[in-house]
This record gives structure tokens, C-alpha cells and sequence, in this order.
């Protein structure tokens, strides 16, 4: 068990310290002078050489890369990442600033897309309409293929600039979280839904449920009592994919919404070359990812007797 | 699939359907309601004009593309930054938007030596930093030291090092005359003590100046003598300004007195464009910059103000690159000069707020002079010529081809304004016609960028604009010690270098209007006639949409924003 652990948990760090590595070596080895963007594109030709030197030197990018990059790992393993190269901010800061605002947005949206993923697969399995069951079946595939953007602008046009219930931009409150919530919540329901409809429908013709059946039970009851436990398991499995897609939904979400957030932070950063920032927010992207799916490896042994037997077996113990 | 289970469900009684059924018609109902909620509401009518006396108080909220990345005015390097900026610091000279002369403004008055490498500005004695400071002579030393030298302890960057080259020190005479000097003549700087756009010269407070680059980034501690004070500064979403008690120091040609009509003016950010209009339409905001060119017509029908000005300095040019096959021959460059349609631009690409280039200055930049009806004249018989006679023969695929090489025109730009995409492939559609194959890489900024640093051997054309209501911006953007736009050196065929760097360089050399006027011509002529180093496209303009209930939205001279005059028929 133990061995288990250390193995999921350096796999973690080295996930990390390979996202911060891979970031620093694309941003080198991108074109593009991080200084040059500081200025007018049409005036880089008479930009003054030692001028130049002087704002390379003030970031610190004419060191010698390597030392710049151990220069940054020191700093990175005390969470200082620098200061942003565009607004002179401390990244840590910048990135805080941020996080509460994608943190509603994203867990919101995670609420409530699980709530649509398992409404859609409850009501699928428990339909004896066949034309609703197919209906709902088709819903998922429906879900990821909508663009966010689109999403985002109709709902706007029609909750926002034409009844006025919720405001079109900014942060003002929960009335303001609710448009992006359900923008966000759509996509993200998708793969989930597909999954647990997927997994309900396997469960439902299993033979515990055929015993049920032949007890008497009715259909709502061994759906909620019986199916839901042993075919919920499986969504935890992508956990991963499902924060993977809520960072890039939040992108496009943060941006039509205009709210501030870690999406469009990464955005401009990424635009503009702001190497420290970026750096800072894929660690912070990079460990989060880690940690979810270490967790996930975690806790799956405890609900999942089987796995706990298996990881038993390598060390039994004399009888 | 007919398993033991469906066997024992199926033997029990069935159903009623109607649950169904109406549950279908109820969700039915909902989507038509709000559907027809969607088509009916809303979209009212912008409130009335109502015009006369300004009315003080009230919140502008005004909306734009960009955010304020950074509260410090002297960094900012984008929109939002400079625009922003504008409003909390003031300037020592005001330029006039319409005629381009130098008018007083923190500085009363001025006088610069004959070598224009000293220029003595008189201040205004009565004006105060929103911390208390006054306003001296000393403040515009320390200001324009920092500005110039940037400050490696504090982390600051020399931000005014493109603006004012050759800076050597700020004298201080007094407490209220400072004389500015520089290493060589410097024409340029009376309009640059008047600029207002990116990394402007705007005063800040001695208390500023002593503040790291970090601690700049609270908003509070950013202290100028604008008209506005910081209130907050939420990044990436909005900056809210206060109007600053006590202000009376406005430029005296906007005749405007006293403080701002407005108590507050809210800067949102908001990327998306529908997000613009609908919160304009829906009376969210008050105004909105970055208006789209698809936009401006139903906002006009809607009853809303558009109000625009455009962008000064040079027209967005296409600069070929001289000493590169095949621009480096001068008939390709007049072929492209006279070979593609304006008026195609104009009517399908370009609205009424924007104009086709009739010069590589806009027509707002003192010296300016029209080019439309000789040079810049669309004559495709004339183009074919010129490269006929050039030896340019039409190959198999009717792109023209000399000594068994095609005539391909590689252009970089970017795509930063939306208009320039279409309007560079209607010139590119014309100039296959005549048998040149312009081919586009438009990019964003950061990828411009990173190109532009190998245009030299890589790129014919760039194309890109640059903002500065002088015409000394021809011998930053062209002079082949400075921007070499053209890429000018003594390789380039048939190019006099030394004439270029004279012609242009004499710019800076005179303040005189009627000299100036005639310098400005000899570079026009230069560049656009004599060597054809730039083909101008479009002059951009900044366009506002704003309710008719606003007013007094004033355009700089560097088509930037001032709300110190505005004002709400509303006061609210």
C-alpha cells in the first residue's frame, strides 16, 4: 500500500516539475523577444540597443538561459515566481487575485453540471419512453458539440439585453454568476452524462437488478437504490478530463462574460509572453491536475473493494 | 435485449401517457414564452438627448476591448493604458486636434534656443498633485529623469527612452521654469510635451516617482494632477475614476472651467463586441469604444451617437522593404502603388468613420498633403505598364515573372484592427490582376513581433501604423538611423541613402511652420514619389457609440479620450 502511495505521489511531483521545465523551454524557444512586446510593434526598429539592455536586464532575461532557468526553479520551490513582466506585479499575487473568481465559476459549474449529468442519466434509465430515452441519449454528444462562445452570446442576448434578469458583464454578485455557471455547465456535462447513461444502462441489466425486480421493486427504487451507487463510480475516473475541460471552458466563458478570471489571465500572458506569469499559472494548473488525480487514485481503492484486494495480494502476510 | 427483466416489468399494468404529454406541452410553452420575451423585449430606446447647459454629477459608464494591465500611465503600452492615463495626469502642452498647434497647459508659456536642443517651458503656478504636492519645476525634473533613465533599483523601465532620445537633463532655473536639454536638435519634442498615448510623459507626483514598479500597481499610490483620481482598479475587469476636488487647470483652448462635469467614469472591459453593443443598447453602459465597422450602422439607426476621429500619425503603410527581391525593384513598388482600387476599399471594406489613405500622413498631422489624385491614384493600365517597361513579362499562371523568377510579394501585418484583413486581400485580388501575387501572413501582435525581427531578409511589405501627431514621425518610422521602415541602406538599388536621412532628418531641425511645412512635403515626396518606399492603405479611427443623453466625449489630438468636459443630460 505504501509503495502505492509514494508511486502516485512521484508521479505528482514529476508531472509538476515537468509542466514548469516544458513551459520555460516553449516560452525560449518561441520567436518572439518577451522585451519586444513591451513596445509599439511599428517603432521596434528604433528602439535604442542599450535601451533595450537596460529593460531585459530589469527581468533578468540576459542571463544565460540555464541559469536563468535554475534561477527561476529556486525561486519557483518558495512559490515566488517573480513579477509579471507586463504589469509589474508579483505573480502570487496576481494569480490569488484571480482564483476566487475562476474557483466560483469552475466549482459552480462542476455543481452543476454533475446535477445535469445524473439528471439526464436517472430520468434516461427510468423512462420507459423510448422516443425521451433516446432524446436524452443524444443530449451529451449535444452538450459538447455547442460551442461555449455560441452558447454564451445567445444566452446573453436573451437573458441579458433582452429581459435584463442577469447583468451582461463584471462581477456583481451571485446574479452575475448565473449565465457563465450554465455556459460553463453545458460542455462539461457532456462527457459526464455520456458516461453515467452509459454506465446506468450496463448496471440496469445486471443481474442484482434482475433480482430485484423479481422481489417486487419498482423501477424508480432500484434505479436510485441499487443502479445509482455502483454506476456513479466510473464518472470519478475522468475526473481529470472533466477539470481539463472546465479550464478551457472558462477561457472563452471568462472572455464573452467578461469576468475576471485565471482564463483570461492565461490568455493575455500566453499572448503577450509574459514568462513568469505563465509559468506561474501552469504550476498551479500542473499541481492542481496532479493533486485531483492523485486523490482520485487515492480514494478509489476505498470505495472500490476489488482494487483494494488486488493491492493487497503483492504482501501477504504468513498464515 | 428482451431479458428476464423487461419480461417482469412489462407484466404489470401500464401507464397512463398524458404525464407526458403535458409535460411536453408545458416545456413547450416556456420556450415560446421566452422566445417571444427574447423578440419583444428589451431594445428600448435610448434615452432622450436633451442638450444646452452641462449638467454636473452622474457616472459615465464607458466600455472598451482592453484592460488596464498596469495603473502606472508612464508604462502603459496599450489603449486602455494610455486613454486611462489621460485622465488622471495632465501634459505640459495640449495639442489642438483640428489644427495641431501646441497650446498651453501645465506649461503657460515657452521658448526654445535656435539649435532646438534647450526648451524653456514657464509653469503654471497654481497647480497640485492630488496627494498635496505641488506642481514645480522640480516635479518635471524628476519626472522626466525617471521617465527617460527608468530606475533599475525601483524596477521602473526607461519608458520615455523612444519618446525623448538624446535627453541629457531637465534645469531648474527656478521654481516654476524648467528647461529641458538635449543632445541634438529635437523638433519633435514640443509635440511630444503634448503626447498622449502610449508611455505618455504624464506628471506624477514625487511620491510615485519614489515607488517601486510593484508598489505602482496599487492604484491608490498612482497620484498625477489630472482631473480624475483613482478610485479602484480591478484587473481585467474595470478602473473606476473620481473626479478630482478642487481641479481648475484644464487646457485653456477646451474652454472647459473648473472641475469635471462627471463625479465618476467606469472603464469595463469587455472582450466581446456583441457584449459592447448589446450592454449599450441595453442601457448598461453610456458609451462604448471599439466600435466594429458591421456595428456602426444599426447603432446609428438605433438613435445612438457614433463620434470618431482618426488615427494620427502615419496612415496604415504597407513599407517595402528596399533592398529585397522584388521590391528592391522600384517599378514593382510603383505597380503596387498605382494597382490596386480605392474606391473597392472604401465601399466594401472601410465605413464613413474611416478613409482610404491619400498620404502616408493622415490628413490631421501638420504638413500633410494629398496625394489622392497623382501618386496614390488607382491606374491599373498605368501599373501594367510600368512593370511591362520593367521587363516584369506575364507568365503561364498570369503572375508576371522576369529572369524566370515569379513576382511574389510577401507582406506581414497584423490583424490588431478588423478592418485590415479584408482591405489587404481587395488590394491583393487587384494586384493579381495585373499580374502580382501578394501573399498576406496577418498575425497577431505577438507573432508580428516576432517576425518583424527577421523583416529585414524575410519580409517585402510591412504593414502596420504608428501613432504620433508630428510630422517628425516620418523621420522615426523612415529615417535609416531610426526605424527604417524601408530598410534603407547602401544596398538598396537606386536609393540615395544619404538623401533619405537628410530629408527626413531635417524634421527635427525646425520649428518654423512654414519650413516645416515644406520639409514635410520633401519627405512625402521622398517617400511616395521620388523612391517609393511605402504604398499608404487606410487612415484607422477610433470610433465611440454613445447614448444621446452623453456629451462633451473629447478627441485628442492623439485621437484619445478626455472626459474632463463630459457630461449626462441626466446627471445620474
Amino acid at each position: 500500500m505504501l509503495r502505492y502511495i509514494a508511486l502516485k505521489v512521484g508521479r505528482a511531483v514529476f508531472v509538476v516539475w515537468a509542466a514548469f521545465t516544458l513551459t520555460f523551454v516553449l516560452l525560449f524557444v518561441l520567436p518572439a523577444d518577451p522585451v519586444d512586446l513591451l513596445f509599439d510593434p511599428a517603432e521596434l526598429n528604433a528602439i535604442p540597443p542599450e535601451v533595450r539592455r537596460q529593460v531585459a536586464d530589469n527581468y533578468g532575461f540576459n542571463q544565460p538561459v540555464l541559469l536563468q532557468y535554475l534561477d527561476r526553479l529556486g525561486h519557483a520551490l518558495r512559490g515566488d515566481f517573480g513579477e509579471s513582466v507586463q504589469s509589474g506585479r508579483p505573480v502570487t499575487a496576481a494569480i490569488l487575485d484571480m482564483l476566487p473568481s475562476t474557483l466560483a465559476l469552475a466549482s459552480g459549474a462542476l455543481v452543476l453540471a454533475l446535477l445535469i449529468a445524473f439528471a439526464v442519466a436517472f430520468v434516461a434509465t427510468s423512462t420507459r419512453q423510448e422516443w425521451l430515452r433516446n432524446l436524452l441519449e443524444a443530449l451529451p454528444s449535444g452538450a459538447v458539440s455547442v460551442p461555449v462562445f455560441l452558447s454564451g452570446i445567445l444566452m446573453l442576448q436573451v437573458f441579458s439585453f433582452r429581459l435584463g434578469w442577469f447583468p451582461a458583464f463584471g462581477d456583481q454578485g451571485a446574479s452575475s454568476l448565473v449565465l457563465p455557471l450554465i455556459t460553463l455547465a453545458i460542455p462539461v456535462s457532456g462527457p459526464i452524462a455520456q458516461l453515467l447513461v452509459r454506465s446506468f444502462a450496463t448496471e440496469f441489466r445486471s443481474g442484482y437488478v434482475t433480482t430485484s425486480w423479481a422481489k417486487g421493486a419498482t423501477r424508480g427504487r432500484i434505479v436510485a437504490g441499487d443502479v445509482f451507487r455502483n454506476a456513479s463510480l466510473p464518472a470519478l475516473t475522468i475526473a481529470g478530463i472533466t477539470f481539463g475541460n472546465l479550464i478551457a471552458g472558462s477561457v472563452i466563458t471568462e472572455t464573452v462574460f467578461a469576468r475576471k478570471g485565471l482564463g483570461r489571465m492565461t490568455q493575455t500572458a500566453i499572448n503577450t509572453l509574459d514568462v513568469p506569469l505563465v509559468q506561474g499559472i501552469v504550476v498551479l494548473v500542473a499541481v492542481t491536475f496532479a493533486t485531483i488525480n492523485l486523490v482520485v487514485d487515492l480514494i478509489y481503492p476505498l470505495l472500490d473493494p476489488r482494487l483494494r484486494a488486488t493491492l493487497a495480494v503483492p504482501a501477504p502476510g504468513p498464515s | 435485449m428482451s431479458d428476464l427483466r423487461s419480461a417482469i416489468e412489462n407484466a404489470g399494468p401500464g401507464r397512463r401517457k398524458w404525464p407526458w404529454i403535458s409535460a411536453g406541452v408545458a416545456v413547450l410553452l416556456v420556450v415560446t414564452g421566452i422566445a417571444y420575451a427574447a423578440t419583444r423585449g428589451g431594445g428600448a430606446a435610448p434615452g432622450a438627448a436633451g442638450g444646452g447647459e452641462p449638467v454636473r454629477g452622474g457616472t459615465l459608464q464607458f466600455a472598451l476591448i482592453d484592460y488596464q494591465r498596469s495603473p502606472d500611465p508612464q508604462w502603459g503600452t496599450n489603449y486602455a493604458e494610455s486613454l486611462i492615463g489621460n485622465n488622471i495626469t495632465d501634459k505640459l502642452t495640449w495639442q489642438d486636434p483640428k489644427t495641431g498647434e501646441i497650446t498651453p497647459w501645465l506649461a503657460e508659456s515657452w521658448e526654445y534656443n535656435k539649435d532646438l536642443t534647450e526648451f524653456t517651458f514657464h509653469l503654471r503656478k497654481d497647480v497640485t498633485f492630488s496627494d498635496g504636492a505641488r506642481f514645480d519645476a522640480a516635479a518635471v525634473k524628476a519626472n522626466f529623469d525617471q521617465y527617460v533613465r527608468g530606475d533599475k533599483a525601483l524596477g521602473v523601465n526607461p519608458n520615455g527612452a523612444t519618446l525623448l532620445p538624446g535627453y541629457i537633463e531637465t534645469l531648474t532655473p527656478d521654481d516654476f521654469t524648467a528647461v529641458v536639454r538635449f543632445a541634438k536638435p529635437l523638433a519633435s519634442f514640443l509635440q511630444a510635451s503634448a503626447f498622449t498615448a502610449n508611455a505618455q510623459p504624464g506628471f506624477l507626483s514625487p511620491a510615485t516617482l519614489r515607488l517601486s514598479a510593484k508598489e505602482r500597481t496599487d492604484p491608490r499610490k498612482v497620484i498625477g494632477t489630472g482631473p480624475f483620481v483613482y478610485e479602484s482598479w480591478q484587473e481585467q475587469a474595470k478602473t473606476v475614476l473620481v473626479k478630482r476636488a478642487g481641479y481648475n487647470w484644464s487646457p485653456p483652448a477646451l474652454g472647459h472651467k473648473g472641475e469635471a462635469y462627471l463625479d465618476r467614469v467606469v472603464f469595463n472591459t469587455i472582450p466581446e463586441a456583441s457584449v459592447r453593443t448589446g450592454s449599450l443598447t441595453s442601457g448598461t453602459i453610456d458609451a462604448t469604444l471599439d466600435v466594429g465597422t458591421t456595428d456602426e450602422k444599426p447603432l446609428a439607426a438605433q438613435g445612438y451617437k457614433i463620434i470618431y476621429r482618426g488615427v494620427s500619425g502615419t496612415a496604415i503603410f504597407f513599407n517595402f522593404n528596399s533592398q529585397l527581391f522584388p521590391t528592391n525593384d522600384i517599378a514593382v513598388r510603383r505597380a503596387i502603388q498605382a494597382g490596386w482600387d480605392r474606391e473597392a476599399v472604401r465601399k466594401t471594406v472601410l465605413t464613413d468613420s474611416y478613409s482610404v489613405a491619400t498620404s502616408v500622413l493622415a490628413p490631421s498631422v501638420p504638413g500633410y498633403v494629398d496625394y489622392g489624385g497623382t501618386i496614390l491614384k488607382f491606374d491599373p493600365d498605368k501599373a501594367r505598364r510600368i512593370l511591362d517597361e520593367a521587363g516584369w513579362a506575364p507568365g503561364a499562371d498570369g503572375i508576371r515573372v522576369k529572369d524566370g523568377k515569379r513576382l511574389e510579394v510577401k507582406l506581414l501585418g497584423i490583424n490588431n484592427l478588423v478592418v485590415n484583413k479584408p482591405a489587404y486581400e481587395s488590394i491583393q485580388q487587384d494586384l493579381k490582376k495585373i499580374g502580382i501575387d501578394l501573399q498576406l501572413t496577418v498575425v497577431p501582435i505577438p507573432d508580428y513581433t516576432a517576425n518583424q525581427a527577421k523583416a529585414k531578409t524575410d519580409w517585402n511589405i510591412t504593414a502596420a501604423n504608428r501613432s504620433r501627431n508630428d510630422p517628425a514621425v516620418l523621420n522615426l518610422q523612415y529615417g535609416p538611423q531610426l526605424g527604417n521602415g524601408a530598410y534603407v541602406t547602401r544596398d538598396s538599388v537606386g536609393v540615395d541613402l544619404d538623401e533619405v536621412t537628410q530629408t527626413l532628418g531635417r524634421l527635427e531641425l525646425t520649428l518654423d511652420p512654414q519650413t516645416r511645412k515644406q520639409y514635410a512635403k520633401a519627405a512625402q515626396d521622398l517617400l511616395l514619389d521620388k523612391y517609393a518606399l511605402v504604398n499608404p492603405v487606410y487612415n484607422p479611427s477610433q470610433v465611440i457609440a454613445h447614448a444621446p443623453s452623453v456629451h462633451g466625449i473629447i478627441f485628442d489630438a492623439q485621437s484619445r479620450n478626455h472626459f474632463v468636459d463630459a457630461w449626462k443630460s441626466n446627471g445620474k
